[in-house]
């Protein structure tokens, strides 16, 4: 069983998300049909982890790259047009689109692990979350939970709450 | 700073998007389908048919010879390439200058830099001798132990545009994932199903959103040397040879300008059609086309300052061979293709200046495909006059185009057509979050 | 050998501190006479396709050993140059780097090698080829009934899709090397091995040799003040040394 509610308005949306962390409600979410940055200060989130996933992509991406030239190259010596065997003009280049391969790749990961993607099961979502309106859904809350929760989201000026509200 | 209109009709409400852009791709009649037909039909009889028949008979198909091995399959292949520079610089360079006219049309220009790249991947196909082969230039593992030679220029091209690819799809489908979930709830049956597994279950909470936005910068801050390096790679497939027309350090800068200019024209073009025959003229007007038309005269103006130091440097150079490969360029009997190309390209823009020019679409959609003719013209020109005119005079020779070579130069730009047509009625062509950004927000306070 | 000696070994410019045999022609324009027995006998030992007339007249034809001509003046001083080019076995080949899947290396010795099964045809290493002696298959090429039969069976045929040059007769030089091993493991001598052109030549203008062996014809003939290399500036370090053609009324340079 979930509660969504929904509202017109931005800054109410958000007040009713902080009221029910205030209150110390768990798996409460805030959905909305564009990012709302003044939500994501308002809601304690920082700077991301896709960061790391990119920068550990684009390391491991140059290394592998490099690494991939020069052992490639020794396998069977083959000089060519008088250049070394391990020639780094062209190696560093290779090494410079692998890195930008590998570092698009580990941030696509990165995006799909931090933001738990893909998850099909069957959470709280409101189809209008999508169009033009704020919702505000907490997942199971317990029973002594549900009147609070409900008190604060009414409190915030929403349009409309639902008990057990659509689900995905 | 004054705020530029963004909507020429009034802003829309944020049902208006959606329903908007989900119709346009949900919704389809007769001429749609007919369009298909037509695209698909050009592209199998004037690109399939005779890419088979030439690999059945060998590359003598086409019209080249000892002298010019490199023809119109690679001349289009740069061509394509150019064009895929659009999206590039509309998604990534406009989204980390925060421009806001990028909104509405940085889907379509992303789409169009993902189906260029696969046209012109196709070329390379078209191009090699033995296709059969083609999975030795790239690295797998293999009973012979044999692997690419990375020291080749081509190899920086196969790695590049491998990488270019890649970027391109996941650069689009990542943005895209919001919209696939407002199609989702618009849709039912099979189509709610598809764009389900589409979506991924994305909800629009704020932990997404957040996730989505950093991602999305990253690609995109990503992506911006990567492009500006595929097609330095490209153009130093030429650049790295010996003959006098190629072996120049220009090279770079002109293919990296080129590509922007033509793909921005290709924007221009794509546009124009999304306008008239999708309905968007709400979201794509005339700050789109008057910003365009100002980022078109400046790159012209690069790439006619450019090719003016081609000419010049080659002229200064006083080296015989330089001198006898420029009179044969302007002079010679590819002149009238020349001529034409510095016509389109360095002097018809210029008329973009005057705001009556830069402001009216049809216009700008003449305009728009005759830089794109320059521009394919230029490609041309640039392997058609530098091969037959090498360095040993007894060697030099002459290069035109085979009926085959030409049939498949117009199949191309019907299956990208028929790529793009695809894409319409698969990603919403306009992006429905992105819009949403630029409308009144809704909030209580500040209504701006 | 320690990691840095190996690494100082793979940086090396051209990887060979020096080859086995540096095998390397003179071609003395002076007596050349542009009688094209050289393109001819290439044609016979290396199973040249014959690309039929209308391919010629494309300029597809395929002939390893080609003679440029030039001319200088105008009737009735008319002055006819021949030029005989073919792959100059460049030790800083441009067109060696070109190739994405390694058909083309430079060997032990010397020799700018083709390898036909590997090349899957992107043609870039004729662009790079400054002095274009690098010819493609267009098609496929037959032989009619019964020019099959004057084929040489030490050599392959290509398909379509494949390039090919002038490789010093390659298939000569390993039979001569094979030859000297089994005789007493001794090196290939001077004069043991010669390519089909130059043993077909009337006026001997061709001479083939090993360049490391001072010895040699060719190292002789390749020090004499006549000697220049055809577009010297391009840096390729070509094998083959050309002589000045002498005029009569002119001194050579």
């Amino acid at each position: 069983m979930d509660i969504t509610g929904t509202f017109q308005y931005e800054e109410d949306a958000i007040s009713a998300a902080q009221g029910l962390h205030a209150a110390g409600i768990k798996n409460v979410s805030l959905m909305s049909p564009i990012p709302m940055h003044a939500a994501e200060k308002a809601l304690g989130l920082g700077k991301s982890n896709v960061r790391k996933f990119t920068l550990i992509g684009a390391i491991l991406g140059g290394l592998g790259g490099f690494s991939m030239c020069v052992a490639t190259a020794l396998v069977f010596i083959m000089p060519t047009g008088g250049r070394a065997i391990i020639a780094l003009p062209p190696y560093l280049l290779i090494t410079y689109e692998t890195t930008i391969l590998i570092g698009v790749l580990s941030t696509l990961a990165g995006f799909f692990l931090v933001a738990k993607l893909p998850a099909w099961k069957n959470r709280p979502y409101r189809v209008e979350a999508n169009v033009n309106r704020f919702v505000v859904a907490v997942e199971s809350p317990s029973s002594n939970e549900v009147k609070k929760a409900e008190q604060i989201i009414r409190g915030a000026g929403a349009l409309g709450i639902e008990q057990t509200g659509d689900t995905l | 700073m004054v705020m530029k209109k963004l909507f020429d009709h009034g802003e829309p409400s944020y049902e208006q998007v959606n329903q908007d852009v989900i119709k346009s791709l949900i919704e389809t009649g007769p001429k749609y389908w007919m369009l298909l037909a037509t695209t698909v039909g050009i592209t199998v009889v004037c690109f399939i048919v005779p890419w088979m028949y030439q690999i059945h008979m060998g590359v003598g198909v086409a019209g080249m010879n000892r002298n010019a091995v490199w023809g119109t399959y690679l001349s289009n292949f740069i061509f394509w390439i150019g064009l895929s520079h659009s999206g590039t610089l509309l998604s990534a360079v406009l989204h980390i200058t925060q421009s806001d006219w990028r909104k509405s049309i940085y889907r379509s220009a992303e789409a169009m830099t993902l189906f260029s790249l696969m046209v012109a991947a196709t070329f390379v196909m078209v191009h090699v001798g033995r296709l059969w082969f083609i999975h030795w230039s790239f690295p797998i593992p293999n009973p012979m132990g044999l692997w690419p030679n990375f020291r080749s220029p081509i190899m920086f091209d196969v790695m590049a545009i491998t990488t270019y690819l890649t970027a391109s799809s996941i650069f689009i489908y990542m943005g895209s994932v919001p919209d696939f979930a407002a199609v989702r709830d618009y849709s039912s049956g099979l189509r709610r199903r598809i764009y389900t597994v589409l979506s991924f279950g994305w909800r629009g909470t704020s932990k997404e959103w957040h996730t989505l936005g950093w991602a999305y910068t990253f690609f995109a801050v990503l992506v911006i040397p990567l492009a500006v390096s595929v097609h330095s790679i490209v153009s130093w497939d030429f650049a790295l040879s010996t003959v006098p027309g190629l072996h120049q350090t220009i090279f770079a800068p002109y293919f990296v300008c080129g590509a922007i200019y033509s793909g921005t024209a290709g924007i221009v073009t794509v546009m124009y059609c999304l306008r008239r025959f999708l309905g968007f003229e709400r979201y794509i007007g005339k700050i789109h086309v008057d910003y365009l038309g100002k980022l078109l005269i400046a790159l012209s103006m690069i790439w006619t300052y450019i090719n003016i130091m081609e000419l010049f440097t080659g002229w200064y150079s006083g080296s015989s061979a330089e001198i006898e490969f420029l009179k044969f360029r302007l002079f010679g009997f590819y002149a009238p293709m020349y001529w034409e190309m510095i016509l389109f390209c360095a002097f018809v823009p210029l008329l973009m200046l005057f705001k009556s020019v830069r402001l009216n679409w049809n216009r700008m959609l003449v305009i728009s495909i005759l830089i794109n003719i320059g521009m394919l013209s230029e490609r041309f020109i640039i392997v058609s006059t530098s091969l037959p005119r090498k360095l040993l005079p007894d060697s030099y020779g002459f290069y035109f185009p085979s009926p085959a070579e030409i049939s498949i130069t117009v199949g191309s730009f019907a299956m990208f057509a028929t790529l793009f047509l695809i894409f319409i009625k698969v990603f919403p062509a306009v992006s429905i979050y992105e819009v949403k950004e630029t409308l009144n927000p809704l909030r209580r306070a500040e209504k701006t | 050998m320690s990691v840095l000696d190996t690494i100082r070994k793979y940086r090396e410019a051209g990887y060979y501190k020096e080859f086995d045999y540096h095998w390397g022609m003179t071609v003395d324009l002076d007596r050349c006479t542009g009688c094209e027995a050289c393109v001819v006998a290439c044609q016979a030992e290396n199973n040249l396709p014959i690309v039929g007339e209308s391919s010629f007249a494309q300029r597809r034809e395929i002939k390893w050993m080609r003679i440029e001509r030039y001319w200088e003046g105008e009737y009735p001083n008319a002055k006819l140059n021949f030029i005989p080019m073919f792959c100059q076995q460049c030790d800083e080949a441009p067109c060696e780097t070109a190739c994405p899947v390694f058909a083309t290396y430079h060997n032990q010795d010397g020799l700018n090698t083709q390898i036909y099964n590997r090349c899957i045809g992107t043609r870039t290493c004729a662009v790079y080829c400054p002095y274009e002696v690098r010819y493609f298959n267009w098609f496929t090429y037959t032989w009619d009934e019964p020019l099959e039969r004057q084929l040489n069976p030490d050599v392959s045929v290509r398909e379509k899709g494949v390039m090919e040059k002038c490789t010093f007769c390659i298939q000569r030089i390993r039979e001569a090397k094979d030859l000297a091993k089994d005789d007493d493991r001794r090196k290939v001598r001077d004069g043991e091995v010669t390519p089909a052109c130059a043993q077909s030549c009337p006026t001997e203008a061709l001479v083939f040799g090993d360049l490391n062996d001072p010895e040699s014809r060719v190292s002789k003939m390749a020090n004499d003040p006549r000697g220049y290399q055809v577009l010297e500036e391009q840096n390729t370090s070509p094998s083959v040394v050309y002589l000045q053609k002498v005029h009569g009324d002119e001194e050579a340079i």
